[in-house]
């Protein structure tokens, strides 16, 4: 079976790095992105199966992301790149907001590594059933 | 604002004003008008009592007149000689002796007339002469009719007079002025003669021989009113006139008068108005009145003069001139009004002084009252009377003080919120950014740690650390999440809640708790408590909160009672509130720390017990809800917790509601 591949995306090189042991300890492919606009970069070179995004970041933030990914990939990347928000000011305006934009999860920081690795199996088997349709 | 107020003043002022000076007008007029009718019928009753009385004297000395001549006769007719003289019909000597009679008292005749049908004997013209004396004048003929002795008034006409004596023909011939007012009368001229006269009867033998009879000519004749004027009015004049005046009347003519026409003469042949005429002449009475005679108003008083066969042939009248009485009445009056006007100014003036010095102290108030109203709470009140007014300002200056406590505490109370709301919200922004801060590295130390617990290589020492690493971790995750959700205003998800039964709910979640601890929860509810708008999840959170405080600082066997009711908010006094009273008999809480009970991190738990924040947290959500939590404590006997929730909408409805 093809390895998964997950972007993570926050300008925290902790939760980057925790994220990053506990994915790949889970066998998925993990890509870092430590800003909005790296992410960017990285998302017109590869494909990937998931994303897990800070909402919170300096310059552009998540929202931001969410919207870019919408104005450039319309149609063929988008909606088959679910998205996973987290945040650790979670308030149900950002919840809400994340969610309308097209987010898949909502995780609030911090999370134990059973959470994260629930969210993520979750979400993917949701668009592993997406895909098949 | 103000000047509203100050035009409302004084017109206050000037209608007390108004009042004093009209009633002082009203009781002036009524003083003036009343007092100068008195004066003026005081006046003329007194002028006319006076006319009246000089009536009587007038007629008086007009009687003296007549008795005069009647007693001289008399006593002549008793001289023997005088009949002796008759008996023989000595002419010559009896005419001296009546000629020396009628010198003595001013005879214009005289004579002795027998029986024999004629005078005998005529004083003035000695003449026996049969065609002159076939005449016998109405004195002789009425002696011989009554058979004694008559006096009084008697008219001779043209022909007696001539009998008697032609010159008094010519004295007694008047003529008639034509007068204003006076009843018509035809003749010009009177040739008749008014005269007083008497006879006396000459008896001879028992029987009556003869008459001696005298008289006097009044016509022109001044002696009789002249007197009156004399003796009556005591020659008084007024102004160069005489003030009193007196005339003898022939029929309505004056035949003697010391009344003076225009030119300044005597107004003989003038006559009298045709309605004192018709009183006087022909009803017979008196007339006592003001009259105008010939030039000047009068207060006069006329009466008939009955003649000896009891005939009104004339009038008797005196009268005063009036203006003298006028102008009495004239300086009475003015002195009279002088005084009135004088009151009536005094009063005005007294009552202008009284409405000032009664309006004074409300000015003081109302100049009070505009600086309380411009926000001076402590206005100078100046002296505090001793009257209703200052009552007035005691009670306004009472007033003044209890505003003045109230308004302090509402100062001190909005102080105390706005602190606690600036706290809260700057804690809130610092909970905000610190919370930010802390999760990111938070999850790396929860990963990491979780990540080491994974590995099967490690000692159960080193487990058993990474598990106080990983259950430290989360208490602090708590800790950031209940400083997030004090810091968000999260919004009021109301609907209407049965309170009663909230609050029995939520004691249903802490009823084991209780009975671990070992404390009596007990809940007491007030029936009929209206249905009331809340956030359930909020409130119900409140609740548990101060009930598990309450647990925590009872001792086993303690007490714990929750009850529901009614009450009267404290923030708006008119609104009714619900109250749910939480009490307990613990520890209470010292003076000292009631103050801060409700700062964020306040706690008096061990640490690790609690974070500080549920107290600050309930009151944000009582708070949004309009209401408050109170709190009595004593240490010792334990705190009394009062959530109060007002009731925005209490109507009608409501109330029934309750009392149901």
């Amino acid at each position: 079976m093809k390895r998964r591949k997950i972007l993570v995306v926050d300008d925290d090189r902790t939760v980057l790095d925790s994220c990053k042991r506990v994915l790949e300890a889970e066998g998925f492919k993990v890509v870092l992105a430590s800003s909005v606009k790296k992410a960017i970069d990285i998302l017109e070179a590869e494909y990937f199966d998931l994303m897990i995004l800070d909402v919170k970041m300096p310059k552009h933030d998540g929202m931001y992301l969410l919207e870019k990914i919408k104005e450039k990939w319309p149609l063929d990347r988008w909606p088959e790149l679910p998205v996973v928000v987290m945040s650790g000011y979670p308030t149900n305006d950002t919840i809400s907001e994340s969610l309308v934009r097209g987010a898949a999860d909502f995780l609030s920081k911090p999370f134990t590594p059973d959470e994260l690795i629930t969210s993520t199996n979750i979400i993917l088997q949701r668009s592993k059933n997406h895909g098949k349709q | 604002m103000d000047e509203s107020k100050r035009g409302l003043f004084y017109s206050t002022r000037s209608r007390l004003i108004v009042s004093f000076l009209s009633i002082s007008l009203l009781v002036g007029l009524i003083s003036l008008i009343v007092g100068i009718k008195l004066l003026y019928k005081t006046v003329l009753n007194e002028a006319t009592t006076r006319i009246t009385l000089d009536l009587n004297a007038a007629r008086e000395i007009y009687h003296s007149n007549i008795n005069t001549i009647h007693n001289v006769l008399l006593t002549a007719s008793l001289d023997g000689e005088l009949q002796l003289l008759i008996e023989t019909k000595q002419i010559d000597k009896i005419a001296q002796k009546l000629e020396n009679i009628s010198d003595q008292i001013g005879l214009d005749f005289a004579g002795i007339a027998l029986n024999s049908e004629k005078p005998l004997f005529h004083i003035g013209k000695l003449s026996t002469d049969e065609n002159d004396n076939k005449l016998q004048n109405p004195i002789i003929t009425s002696v011989f009719k009554n058979g004694s002795s008559v006096s009084g008034t008697v008219i001779f006409t043209k022909e007696f007079l001539m009998a008697e004596n032609p010159e008094l023909v010519e004295r007694a011939r008047i003529e008639i002025i034509s007068t204003p007012m006076a009843a018509p009368r035809m003749e010009k001229v009177e040739t008749s003669g008014m005269t007083i006269a008497s006879g006396i009867p000459l008896y001879n033998n028992g029987e009556i021989e003869g008459v001696l009879y005298g008289g006097i000519l009044l016509n022109k004749n001044n002696a009789i009113v002249d007197r009156v004027r004399e003796t009556v009015f005591q020659e008084e004049t007024y102004k160069g006139k005489s003030i009193g005046t007196a005339t003898i009347f022939f029929k309505d003519l004056r035949i003697s008068t010391n009344v003076i026409n225009s030119e300044g003469e005597r107004a003989i042949g003038t006559r009298v108005s045709k309605e004192v005429r018709d009183r006087v002449l022909i009803e017979g009475k008196r007339w006592t009145d003001r009259a105008f005679v010939v030039n000047d108003w009068y207060i006069t008083a006329y009466e008939p003069i009955i003649d000896i066969f009891g005939e009104r042939v004339g009038a008797l009248y005196v009268g005063v001139l009036e203006e003298k009485y006028i102008d009495l009445r004239r300086n009475i009056i003015s002195v009279f009004i002088f005084i009135t006007i004088t009151g009536i100014i005094v009063a005005i003036g007294l009552g202008y002084l009284m409405a000032n010095k009664i309006t004074q102290p409300v000015r003081q108030l109302i100049r009070v009252s505009n600086e309380v109203s411009n926000g001076n709470l402590e206005p100078e009140f100046g002296p505090i009377l001793k009257s209703e007014t200052g009552v007035l300002q005691k009670t306004f200056a009472e007033m003044l003080s209890s505003l003045r406590e109230r308004d302090n505490l509402q100062r001190a109370e909005s102080e105390r919120k706005l602190i606690l709301s600036e706290k809260q919200s700057s804690i809130g922004r610092l909970a905000a950014g610190v919370a930010h801060e802390i999760n990111n590295p938070l999850t790396g130390v929860l990963t990491f740690t979780h990540l080491l617990l994974r590995r099967k290589d490690i000692s159960n020492e080193v487990r058993s650390d990474l598990e106080t690493i990983a259950h430290q971790t989360d208490r602090v995750r708590k800790i950031v999440k209940g400083l997030l959700d004090f810091s968000r205003q999260t919004k009021l998800d109301s609907e209407p809640t049965d309170i009663n039964r909230l609050v029995e709910s939520t004691i249903t979640l802490v009823k084991n708790e209780a009975l671990i601890k070992g404390i009596n929860l007990e809940f007491k509810p007030t029936e009929g408590i209206p249905v009331h708008i809340v956030d359930r999840n909020q409130l119900q959170s409140v609740i548990l909160n101060i009930i598990i405080n309450a647990f925590d600082a009872t001792k086993p066997g303690g007490k714990v009672i929750v009850t529901t009711g009614m009450g009267i908010s404290t923030n708006k006094a008119e609104l009714k509130s619900i109250e749910i009273v939480i009490s307990d008999n613990g520890c209470g809480i010292p003076t000292d720390n009631l103050d801060k009970l409700f700062d964020p991190f306040f706690t008096t738990k061990e640490t690790g017990n609690g974070t500080g924040l549920g107290l600050a947290v309930s009151f944000g959500i009582i708070e949004r809800h309009g209401g408050n939590i109170r709190v009595q404590s004593e240490v010792g006997k334990g705190s009394t917790f009062t959530i109060c929730l007002p009731m925005e909408h209490f109507d009608e409805k409501t109330k029934n509601t309750r009392r149901r």
